[in-house]
């Protein structure tokens, strides 16, 4: 009935650009975190809008021996994948903008798109850094995904929903994280595995392999790479924080429990060294799935007894 | 002295000052003895060229004026010098100092690199080529 | 894809490459994660400074052999000078002689910091990397009062030393001293217990006191394989007979022992510089030299950052002389990096290159091999051009 109203909704408010500019502040709070802990002076708030825009009108550089059309189309659709994320989530305290029974699986489907288009990207071009980041990439999805996902649908079988409003709607303003402390830590951890930050940026390891997959990119390509980072960064925070924190309705209460989350996000990355991808791989498979697996059973048959 | 945990030194660190400066809006005072650019007066100087000599960027020149009265110009090449201060060392009349305060010396031209100390009337001289450019310290030329 | 013929995946990293901070050639052979083969091509960062010193004075020749190493610059000068000082007979006051220990344990604990935050940025670990350039800025700052620059402090002279110590700087070492030795008790916690550093530093690229001795290693990272080998130590130079080293070794021979090996190394330091400032001789700061040094030759060895520093210095009876010679401390450390990657992961391929704290443009030497088939003729300035041009054409 309203498709204007509809489209200024995802366009700008509280879709589309307002979701990028959330992002991009909260990728300003984590720099500027980051450099008080390290005792220097850090990035003015401005900082990340002037990074995407240099980026934005510099030249693209594209591979002579790459695909271009999957050159160009991937980080849109990485960004499209995390924008459309940002729909179901109950972003800034507002409710979700759009809402179906299963939403929360589509959402964690859409979250893990970046990552995909990241290791596509990467195997897209020829250059041996690239290839070794996008093996790292896909290795480390394959190494967190499956745990952040038990984590996160461990709210979902207390609630007995798979849509997102009612999960939140049936912790009716608990904190989880006092009955599910597992979940709560796989699924911030696992938070840093999807960002690809410290102590999981093995497969973006400056030091090895320049900027893994994304080394071929320049210009609107890594732009838009990390326009997509920026969004996930928030998505993610937003959904720990009302799945296990017991919900964030009202913006003050949304940026209250969402910093606090960065700020903790902050100290574990500041406070640990880069791991191999083989121990990241130990790390997930020998603790993270066996942990969230078993508190996952226990919720269940918690479940089924009191059913 | 108590020692602190990483973590607890990095949660201090969030409220300390930062370690690093807004330079150029914030800048730290130099010790007295940094080597700045470097400084000729003509008293005393009595053309000895050791300065020059033992120059290892041969950034330093003194042209000869006058040899009996001992007037002389120098040139000095701020884009050659590597600022190790040998000539100070070497010279025996302290005609030579380096300045602390001056260390910022970026340049648009390449001209702003020829400094020429002296007496005004002098230096107007050399620039206007009536001294043979040839300096004292090469004197085959 | 023809799959019978094992494909050799090469991952080059250098002379462009983040974890390489001069330019130096690396080509590992990687199977998937695991390295199976590695070299090393040097030389672009070749500077021709040996034939430049027979162009130049002795004097001028301690400005540009200073120049050598950013890191190192005044254990270069002091091994150049203590070489022309042997050749031309002269003695250096024992003042002189104690400032330039100074002055090179100040630089040693300000190149080993510097290395510590290198290393822990290899590592992935930036806060580490952050904290301890920080820290290095205190004996920076200390360097910079005591000679008037940051690298290249140019405190030597031949015969001597530029810079006399006042009681302002004594009080603003002792004060610097006391701030760094509380910091590095924290470094050593750190990298003996951060779970996350030690996964990446406990048992990689092991050497053996075998290995450590048949390749020739030498500095902190033959000591951390248990050789106790230290110039200071075997043949102490300029004030090091006065103020005695102790050797610090570890057995371990990997990664966490060559981080402990350095950091004790800093205490070490520590120590020495406050028995220096306690005991300084009095007395002049320099002798007088000659101009012209007659025809010898000499030897001079000293301890720099990295391991043993050699000059080889030959006069002709001028004031130029006619050969030198150095052998940095990182030729004899780098054969190591090849020797332990294979085998180990391409992760770790950095730390091990890291963890000989390696400095390319120090080394880059020019050898010339002449075999029988080949054009002896020297090329001059125009061909070699043109040889480029040619080069580059194709």
């Amino acid at each position: 009935m309203n498709a204007i109203q509809d489209l200024l909704t995802l366009m700008f408010f509280p879709g589309g650009l307002f979701v990028l500019a959330l992002g991009m502040s909260y990728e300003w709070i984590d720099r500027k975190l980051m450099a008080r802990v390290q005792n220097r002076v850090g990035p003015r708030w401005f900082q990340p809008y002037a990074d995407i825009a240099k980026l934005l009108v510099k030249e693209e550089v594209i591979p002579a021996d790459s695909n271009r059309l999957l050159f160009i189309a991937l980080p849109i659709l990485a960004l499209a994948g995390a924008l459309t994320a940002a729909l179901y989530v109950p972003l800034a305290g507002f409710d979700p903008l759009y809402s179906f029974k299963g939403d929360l699986i589509v959402t964690l489907y859409l979250l893990s798109l970046l990552t995909v288009c990241t290791g596509l990207a990467g195997a897209n071009t020829t250059d041996r850094f690239s290839l070794v980041g996008a093996t790292r990439t896909l290795t480390q999805l394959f190494s967190y995904e499956a745990p952040f996902l038990l984590a996160m649908l461990g709210p979902a079988v207390a609630a007995r929903s798979w849509q997102i409003n009612e999960i939140i709607a049936d912790a009716d303003g608990q904190w989880l994280l006092i009955v599910q402390p597992v979940g709560f830590v796989v699924a911030l951890i696992g938070l840093l595995g999807k960002l690809e930050i410290a102590p999981f940026n093995a497969p973006e390891a400056e030091t090895e392999i320049v900027a893994g997959a994304l080394t071929e990119y320049s210009g609107r390509g890594l732009a838009l790479f990390r326009l997509g980072r920026h969004v996930e960064l928030v998505v993610g925070l937003t959904m720990v924080a009302a799945f296990y924190m017991g919900g964030v309705s009202g913006l003050p209460l949304f940026v209250l429990k969402t910093l606090l989350l960065l700020l903790i996000l902050v100290g574990i990355q500041s406070l640990v060294a880069r791991l191999r991808i083989d121990q990241t791989v130990g790390l997930w498979w020998r603790w993270g799935t066996l942990l969230v697996l078993a508190q996952w059973l226990a919720l269940v048959i918690w479940e089924g007894v009191q059913a | 002295m108590k020692r602190h945990t990483l973590l607890q030194y990095a949660a201090r660190s969030l409220f300390r000052r930062a370690a690093t400066q807004r330079y150029p809006a914030e800048r730290t005072p130099t010790p007295e003895r940094l080597r700045g650019t470097l400084h000729w007066t003509p008293d005393g100087c009595t053309g000895c060229c050791l300065c020059s000599k033992e120059c290892p960027a041969n950034a330093i020149e003194i042209i000869t004026i006058d040899k009996t009265t001992k007037q002389f110009v120098a040139r000095y090449h701020a884009d050659r010098c590597i600022y190790c201060g040998q000539c100070v060392v070497n010279c025996r009349f302290s005609c030579l100092t380096m300045s602390p305060e001056e260390w910022e010396n970026a340049a648009l031209h390449k001209q702003a690199f020829t400094v020429y100390y002296g007496d005004a009337p002098h230096v107007e001289r050399v620039l206007e080529g009536f001294v043979s450019q040839d300096s004292a310290s090469n004197p085959s030329t | 894809m023809d799959t019978t013929v094992p494909q050799r995946f090469v991952v080059p990293i250098g002379p462009q490459h983040p974890a390489l901070k001069e330019p130096g050639h690396f080509e590992f052979t990687v199977d998937g994660e695991q390295v199976t083969g590695a070299s090393v091509r040097l030389g672009y960062a070749h500077r021709g400074i040996e034939k430049a010193t027979e162009g130049r004075n002795w004097v001028q020749n301690l400005y540009l052999l200073e120049r050598i190493c950013g890191i190192c610059s005044h254990v270069h000068a002091t091994a150049y000078c203590l070489g022309v000082e042997k050749l031309a007979g002269v003695t250096p006051p024992p003042r002189a002689q104690a400032i330039r220990v100074l002055v090179a344990e100040l630089e040693r604990i300000h190149s080993h910091l510097l290395w510590l935050g290198v290393a822990a940025h290899e590592a992935g670990f930036d806060t580490l990397f952050m904290y301890s350039w920080r820290d290095r800025e205190t004996v920076m700052d200390i360097l910079e009062a005591l000679t008037g620059n940051r690298v290249n402090y140019s405190a030597n002279l031949l015969g001597g030393v530029k810079f006399d110590l006042t009681s302002e700087l004594t009080d603003k070492i002792y004060k610097g001293l006391e701030l760094l030795e509380e910091r590095t008790y924290q470094y050593v916690d750190v990298v003996t217990s951060d779970a996350t550093l030690l996964q990446r530093t406990r048992g990689v690229g092991v050497t053996t006191r075998e290995q450590a001795e048949q390749l020739g290693l030498v500095g902190p990272t033959a000591r951390a394989s248990g050789v106790e080998r230290d110039i200071r130590v075997e043949a102490p130079y300029a004030a090091y007979p006065d103020f005695p080293v102790k050797v610090v070794t570890a057995t371990a021979g990997d990664l966490e022992a060559r981080f402990v090996v350095r950091l004790q190394e800093l205490f070490e330091a520590y120590r020495l510089i406050r028995a220096v400032l306690e005991k300084l001789p009095p007395g002049e700061l320099q002798a007088r030299m000659p101009r012209k040094i007659k025809p010898a030759e000499t030897v001079s060895r000293v301890e720099a950052p990295r391991g043993e520093l050699f000059y080889f210095i030959k006069s002709n009876g001028t004031d130029q002389p006619e050969r030198i010679k150095v052998r940095t401390p990182t030729l004899c450390n780098l054969a190591s990096v090849c020797v332990l990657a294979v085998g180990s992961q391409l992760a770790d391929v950095p730390m091990i290159l890291a963890g000989v704290d390696p400095c390319f443009s120090c080394n880059d030497r020019m050898v010339t091999v002449y075999s029988g088939d080949t054009d002896h003729t020297q090329w001059t300035w125009k061909q070699l051009r043109q040889y480029g041009i040619d080069y580059y054409r194709r």
